[in-house]
């Protein structure tokens, strides 16, 4: 599908919590409260993955969640953008050791799918809209409106 | 006629709005345009909300007063540092980094101390600016 101007102003995002502590999830409900308020970017938190452009994912994926990780990847239509919000998801984290973990996310996802890194232990809000940012930087790129 | 849903409504419009726009109110037109005008200082940022007290960010190494003595290492939860044994200096990753602060009560030297940067986001994990000390 071609890419529009008007995907990045209104970004759907589905958020997905494969094993988080419960900390970056509750940031991301923090940035759609009015303090911080990502409405305003036209972001908006969707209760289906199909209906999603962007999958916001929290926490090491456990074992048992690998399969649905998987199968939400699967239902999201093209193109999409995946964000990985908090170390657990990019790195594991403090769980890198553990038996119960087949992350990072990174390694479960098909080939050639964008991902936003969001670093922090739980981040910020702002460096959720910054996480954000980057994405339409990258979505501007692949448009080729990088001018 | 003035009633009171008038006057809340009056008040309401003159208050100051409870979101902080940061960076930039709305989206802009074309974010590449609107970055390029923010480094040549034509456009300014919004701050974000001001940080809590004892903030745990980013941490900052000091490579020249470290000693190599890996009591960092022993007490990181993540696996966050790496020991070079060449230069008996440590390598720390910010992506691993649990931001516990472990390491700075530890550090003989104070090598380690936590900073209020938080705004790390990127297409990749491992960039130059998350490994301190490469």
């Amino acid at each position: 599908m071609k890419l529009t101007k008007t995907f990045d102003k209104a970004l759907w995002v589905f958020h997905v919590n494969s094993g988080s502590c419960n900390g970056c999830d509750i940031e991301i409900v923090a940035a759609l409260t009015p303090r911080y308020d990502v409405e305003r970017f036209g972001i908006k938190l969707v209760g289906s993955p199909r209906h999603a452009d962007v999958l916001l994912f929290t926490g090491p994926v456990t074992r048992k969640m690998k399969d649905r990780v998987l199968r939400v990847i699967e239902q999201t239509p093209d193109p999409k953008v995946v964000m990985v919000v908090g170390n657990c998801g990019s790195t594991t984290g403090v769980f890198y050791d553990s038996y119960a973990i087949d992350g990072p996310i990174d390694t479960l996802l098909p080939e050639g799918t964008p991902i936003v890194y969001v670093t922090g232990c739980p981040t910020r809000p702002e460096n959720l809209i910054n996480g954000v940012k980057e994405a339409w930087l990258f979505l501007e790129k692949l448009r080729g409106d990088d001018k | 006629m003035p009633t009171s849903t008038v006057f809340t409504l009056i008040k309401q419009l003159l208050t100051k709005k409870a979101t902080n726009p940061f960076p930039v109110k709305y989206t802009p037109g074309n974010m590449h345009a609107a970055a390029s005008l923010i480094e040549s200082g034509k456009l300014s940022i919004n701050p974000p909300v001001d940080i809590p007290p004892n903030f745990r960010g980013k941490l900052s190494y000091d490579v020249e007063s470290c000693i190599g003595c890996k009591l960092c290492l022993k007490v990181c939860p993540s696996e966050a540092l790496a020991f070079k044994p060449d230069e008996k200096k440590v390598k720390h990753y910010v992506s691993r980094c649990t931001f516990c602060g472990q390491c700075v009560n530890i550090c003989p030297k104070d090598c380690f101390v936590l900073t209020d940067e938080f705004l790390m986001a990127g297409l990749d994990n491992y960039s130059d600016e998350l490994v301190l000390n490469p």
